[in-house]
């Protein structure tokens, strides 16, 4: 309807059939059978120990800050690890189909996914890590911290942060719904023009990756508004700009990118989709269509995308490494310039992802001198990180590790950046593995500092530390990992091996890639480690207990609540005085002092909506992806509805009183004093092999 | 220290990885083409390579040191280094931290900028300041399906479908247009990468001194077909390349505008088919252009490679050469 | 050199909130929903863009041109009809000022039709332009001609059925805090699409024309 569909259209099911589900592949129907036995089981666990109305009281309809980012994360980690295994897949693929004399199976001509496959595994991978498992991860971050940081109760919009979260959701159904139902874009996490027109893509994969990204887009977007208000409106009185937390600053540079960056993509989406629904020719090749329109319009959005990315990521390093150097971050104000600058100047630097289009020299190296000019701030936080540690008490625990690997790695990464900024040089290896191994290293700058801040804020939002002896193995594992799959690739990129081979021509490149399979396999060791890290942690957890300042020598907002943090964060907002306030106040003896009196507190309503608006943009994005007209207008219809519905009936929340605060304060403290006194009286604490936990004063580090 | 032995495990992996520099100009069988360069082209992005790698590796190779160093001097409970508390200001450090990269990036820029105009895809100065009078320039127009190259000899009215055949000390300049989708032309030995678009025309140039054979890829993701979408380049001596174009010229094919349309349906070239064609049908390029600027496509079947051994049996069937 | 000195005394420093600073609600609404425009801007601003892009001649591909068939004093009426309605719905606002409930009314319900006497006059444009053969599928720049300019349109729609909703929200539950926010809200984005309408006249209609 309104196009050609190849396929055939029924009024009733769109372009859904019997014949989009995969039932006869060998991977993913037994992969199919596996999710349903699991899923099946854990609706049955959740039953038989009768968790349903706490779930859906506690979970899935708060608008707590704290719970809606650590669900963020929760997807953000199950994407992850989905994503971990298409890469897992790439991989295989590409080790086992080198040479023409290579084996093929499952209908393959070489290794045992084919070109129709492969294609739909590398593109899924890319999309999901970037966009499902960064973003939700660094976004659940900001959810938890960001609040907490500027000493608020909340988020400016619970409600709207709980819609970002569950539209986020719907996206990432959407995308795994698609191993199962139709298939996915073949074309790479961000597309070409025209290979995504209809007569090139004609399946309903590119259709499935529009309304992923639209979903992202607009969770994104929503939560940028969020964190940009709560910052500029939720800050406890005393805290001026200059006294805001390092990372309050990184969210709030990062969320300016998303907030103006993210409206590019949705338009450079929606003419994709005008393309491929209505017959337009914005990007066709032919009838004055500019295929080139849509790869500038993508990059507009996807350069800044990826600063929205790693700011908050170097937020996070800026502090780790202040709290486990004992120092103040050094170079405050320049870090802030320079996370600003890089924001800024991230918007004129995306030509670099298309040197090779044919701009001409002039407009190529105009781009190329403002990519390495962003450079420069990127190159002032390493020294200030490298600075916070000089004279400094540095200690190397798990978190701190993974801050210095995210460290080495910007290195790695800046120089392979600088090297690709030049056209002369990304004539030769644009497109190549050497570009995928420069941008894997940025990530895993991201992927490291998350890991990092697992470890550290972990304690502030369950109360407990996480064990430190298979934290450090996870580290090395991935570590050797990292090594073991993204050396190689750097080599193989100067050898010329370009990316996205489902059939690998060159059999002199077998060694290397034999390398980089042996570097999964060391990978998926470290998922295992991440596993255990997990049982172990719940399992010891009562050893392992902390009180506000889980490290002893935090240095922000955050570490003067308790731990966990209750509902309504700090029961009498604190009045700021210094940049760093708890070492502040820690430094000058004051860290326990309570507040004398406690006044009532206005509290916001859970609601049910803004899961049911989740599932709601999951039905229309289905339907839309399959062209189930009735079900968009219904969908759309219902959505519109309940937001109609919603704000008639608004949320006049609830108030906890004065004396129900002190009553839960007094209790928090109590078991403060009882973790304080458990910990001098049992010096080494169980399990924990390493280094001590900085507060343990009498132990000596290892 | 494990951890600063570990750390230095970890930094030595990473040198490692730029040992294969030294390789530069090395044996007969480099395996890294990008640092084997047999065309001039190649050889400048190189240089740029070289120059660039040597002043950003300098600066990142100091700060990892000096990393380290801090992690050894400033570890809790040494008590090798001093510990301030309160130092979190420098400004003699913030003109260090600033200045150097400006400069660094300065330099860069000088660099960036005369390499750009030097290897400049529609005007390379290495090639057009190279250009000996008595060298006449080869003019090749390249058109990329879905996903076989056809390489056209305008000069000769010829083709060749799959393999480039070039003399060498002579310039050699492309038209390149797409047929169906985006692609992109590469020759890692020899000339940087320019992409290649339907019912647009995009321009390069190369020059080797170098006879051999060297691997041209389709390096940019076009479909079903890309990984089989290369192609030999055979750079030879001048009168190996009269001899050669002769026996083109005898060929049985022919390339008009209507075999045009069946060369290019969609074919995954497995077996590295190369077809010749005595005869071009003159202005081919620009029609193609044309056409696909009117809208022409060559539309992919659905699912067409979800089995492989089923399709590639099929388009057996289908009686292509 | 040490990091900026302790300015406040430890022992006679406030540690805590006593004040009871009440959170500003109105403002906190309006501050996001001034976010939200931002990024609706953007989304102008790229429709701009790729309608730049696509607006050469041979992006009509020997088509159609707006030159051909854009009437600019047809298009002026829908400017006035549009102007009229953020007229109206500002008089609305005043009322609000002085309480009353009758006049907001009044205000909004006239801003109401004007949008609607709008999008009227857009339809009946666009399924004139249909019945000659001019499609969005006619051309790349058709394609940019016609999405800019009923993105625009579909922005209207729905904030004529916000309009609606506004209403009835009004005369239900008068003048709280969040219905005057929501009100405030409205007006910033009513603003917004006829401050976009301006650069949709002057540079699709007019330059069109010109061109």
């Amino acid at each position: 309807m309104l196009v050609d569909l190849p396929g055939g259209w029924s009024p009733l099911l769109g372009r859904l059939a019997w014949s989009q589900i995969p039932y006869a592949n060998p991977i993913l129907a037994p992969l199919f059978v596996a999710v349903v036995i699991g899923a099946i089981a854990i609706i049955g666990l959740i039953t038989y120990y009768g968790k349903w109305t706490y779930l859906w009281k506690e979970w899935l309809t708060t608008v707590d800050h704290k719970k809606l980012g650590v669900m963020y994360i929760i997807i953000g980690l199950v994407m992850l690890f989905r994503g971990f295994i298409d890469g897992l897949m790439i991989r295989t693929q590409q080790v086992w189909a080198v040479g023409p004399h290579s084996s093929g199976v499952f209908g393959s001509l070489h290794g045992y996914l084919t070109p129709f496959h492969f294609g739909q595994v590398y593109s899924a991978h890319g999309l999901i890590m970037i966009l499902l498992a960064a973003t939700p991860l660094l976004v659940g971050f900001m959810n938890i911290i960001v609040p907490i940081q500027v000493g608020a109760r909340d988020m400016a919009y619970p409600y709207l942060n709980a819609l970002g979260l569950w539209i986020t959701a719907a996206a990432a159904a959407l995308i795994m719904i698609s191993l199962f139902v139709g298939d996915f874009a073949h074309n790479g996490w961000f597309e070409y023009a025209p290979i995504f027109e209809m007569q090139y893509s004609p399946g309903v994969g590119v259709d499935y990756w529009i309304w992923t990204l639209q979903l992202v887009a607009l969770g994104t977007t929503l939560g940028g508004i969020n964190i940009l208000a709560t910052i500029i409106k939720m800050r406890a009185p005393g805290m001026t700009w200059g006294k805001l937390p390092i990372f309050v600053w990184a969210s709030l540079s990062a969320n300016v990118i998303a907030l103006t960056s993210f409206p590019a993509l949705q338009i450079a989406l929606a003419l994709v989709t005008a393309d491929r629904y209505l017959g337009a020719h914005f990007f066709t090749a032919g009838m004055g269509g500019n295929l080139m329109l849509y790869t500038n319009l993508f990059w507009i959005w996807g350069h800044p995308e990826v600063y929205f990315v790693i700011l908050p990521a170097f937020g996070m390093m800026s502090e780790i490494f202040p709290t486990f150097s004992e120092k103040p971050l050094f170079g405050y104000i320049t870090m802030v310039l320079a996370s600003m600058a890089i924001a800024g100047v991230s918007w004129l630097v995306w030509l670099h992802h298309f040197f090779t289009m044919g701009a001409g020299p002039y407009v190529n190296t105009a781009f190329s001198v403002a990519t390495m000019l962003v450079g420069i701030p990127t190159g002032v936080k390493v020294f200030n990180w490298a600075f916070t540690m000089y004279r400094g008490r540095l200690t190397f625990n798990a978190a701190m590790l993974w801050a210095i690997g995210a460290l080495f790695l910007l290195l790695i990464g800046g120089l392979t950046g600088m090297m690709l900024a030049i056209p002369a040089i990304n004539y030769m290896v644009h497109n190549s593995v050497f570009v995928v191994a420069h941008f894997h290293s940025m990530l895993l700058v991201i992927v490291y500092a998350i890991f990092g801040s697992v470890l550290y804020w972990f304690p502030k939002v369950f109360g407990f530390k996480l064990d430190e002896f298979w934290a450090k193995t996870m580290f090395w594992l991935f570590s050797a990992g990292t090594a073991l799959v993204f050396v190689p690739m750097y080599m193989l990129g100067f050898m010329g091996m370009t990316r996205r081979l489902e059939y690998v021509f060159n059999t002199g490149w077998q060694s290397y890639l034999d390398v980089m399979e042996f570097g999964i396999v060391v990978y998926t060791l470290s998922v295992l480690a991440f596993f255990i890290l997990l049982y172990v942690s719940v399992r010891d957890h009562a050893k392992n207990r902390v009180g506000a300042d889980a490290w002893g020598t935090s240095r922000s907002l955050e570490w003067l609540t308790h731990s966990p943090v209750p509902f309504y964060n700090f029961a009498v907002l604190p009045h700021v005085n210094e940049r760093d306030e708890v070492a502040w106040r820690r430094q000058h003896g004051i860290d326990n002092v309570r507040p004398e009196h406690y006044d009532d507190i206005h509290m916001p309503n859970n609601t049910g909506v803004a899961i049911i608006m989740g599932g709601l943009t999951f039905v229309l994005g289905f339907a839309l992806t399959w062209r189930i007209w009735w079900l968009c207008i219904v969908s759309l219809l219902a959505i519109i509805g309940l937001m109609i519905i919603r704000s008639f009936r608004g949320d006049p929340g609830y108030i906890i009183t004065g004396a129900e605060l002190q009553r839960m304060e007094e209790e928090a403290y109590r078991r403060e004093a009882q973790i304080a006194d458990s910990h001098h009286s049992h010096p080494v604490s169980g399990g924990v092999v390493g280094n001590a936990m900085a507060y343990q004063r009498n132990d000596s580090s290892k | 220290m494990d951890i600063k032995w570990r750390n230095w495990l970890k930094k030595g992996w990473r040198a490692a990885a730029l040992a294969p520099v030294l390789l530069l100009g090395g044996c007969a069988h480099n395996p890294y083409w990008i640092f084997d360069p047999k065309g001039i082209m190649a050889k400048t992005n190189l240089f740029y390579l070289i120059v660039d790698v040597v002043i950003m590796g300098a600066i990142v190779g100091l700060t990892a040191l000096l990393v380290v160093w801090f992690m050894w001097r400033y570890q809790k409970g040494k008590n090798r280094g001093m510990y301030d508390p309160h130092w979190s200001h420098s400004n003699t450090i913030e003109v260090f931290v600033w200045g150097i990269p400006i400069i660094a990036v300065g330099f860069l820029s000088y660099f960036a900028v005369r390499g750009t105009f030097e290897i400049n895809p529609y005007n390379p100065t290495v090639i057009t300041h190279h250009m000996k009078p008595n060298g006449d320039p080869v003019e090749v127009d390249v058109i990329a399906t879905d996903w076989q190259w056809l390489f056209v000899y305008p000069q000769y009215h010829m083709a060749v479908a799959n393999e480039l055949v070039l003399p060498v000390h002579t310039p050699v300049f492309f038209r390149l247009t797409s047929s169906a989708v985006t692609t992109t032309f590469f020759i890692p030995q020899l000339v940087g990468m320019i992409d290649v678009m339907p019912g647009m025309r995009t321009k390069n140039a190369l020059l080797s001194d170098h006879a051999g054979e060297y691997q041209g890829i389709a390096s940019d993701y076009a479909g079903a077909g890309t990984s089989w979408m290369t192609f030999k380049t055979k750079m030879v001596d001048k009168a190996d390349f009269a001899q050669w174009v002769q026996k083109v010229q005898q060929a049985p094919g022919s390339m008009t505008y209507a075999s045009f349309n069946r060369f290019a349906e969609p074919f995954i070239n497995v077996n590295h088919h190369l077809v010749y064609f005595s005869s071009v049908e003159p202005g081919l390029f620009d029609h193609v252009m044309t056409e696909v600027m009117r809208g022409k496509t060559w539309p992919i079947p659905p699912m067409m490679t979800e089995n492989m051994v089923d399709y590639m049996k099929k388009q057996a069937a289908e009686h292509r050469d | 050199m040490s990091s900026h000195a302790s300015t406040v005394d430890p022992k006679k420093a406030e540690l805590w909130d006593t004040h009871h600073h009440s959170h500003d609600v109105i403002s906190t609404r309006t501050l996001g929903y001034f976010l939200y425009l931002l990024s609706d801007g953007m989304l102008f601003a790229t429709l701009f863009a790729a309608y730049g892009v696509l607006s050469y001649q041979h992006s009509y591909f020997g088509g159609p041109t707006p030159a051909e068939f854009v009437k600019p004093w047809y298009t002026f009426a829908q400017t006035i009809a549009l102007f009229l309605s953020v007229l109206a719905y500002g008089f609305g606002m005043n009322a609000l000022k002085h309480k009353n409930k009758s006049g907001l009314i009044n205000g909004m319900l006239a801003a109401f039709v004007l949008g609607v006497v709008f999008l009227v006059l857009d339809i009946h444009d666009m399924s004139h332009l249909y019945s000659m053969g001019i499609t969005l599928a006619s051309s790349g720049g058709m394609s940019a001609f016609m999405v800019l300019t009923q993105v625009h349109a579909t922005h209207i729609f729905f904030g004529l059925i916000w309009i609606l909703v506004m209403i009835a929200q009004v005369m239900t539950k008068g003048f709280t805090e969040e219905t005057v926010g929501r009100l405030l809200t409205l007006r910033m984005f009513w603003h917004l699409q006829a401050v976009i309408w301006v650069f949709v006249y002057i540079f699709v209609y007019l330059w069109g024309y010109i061109s």
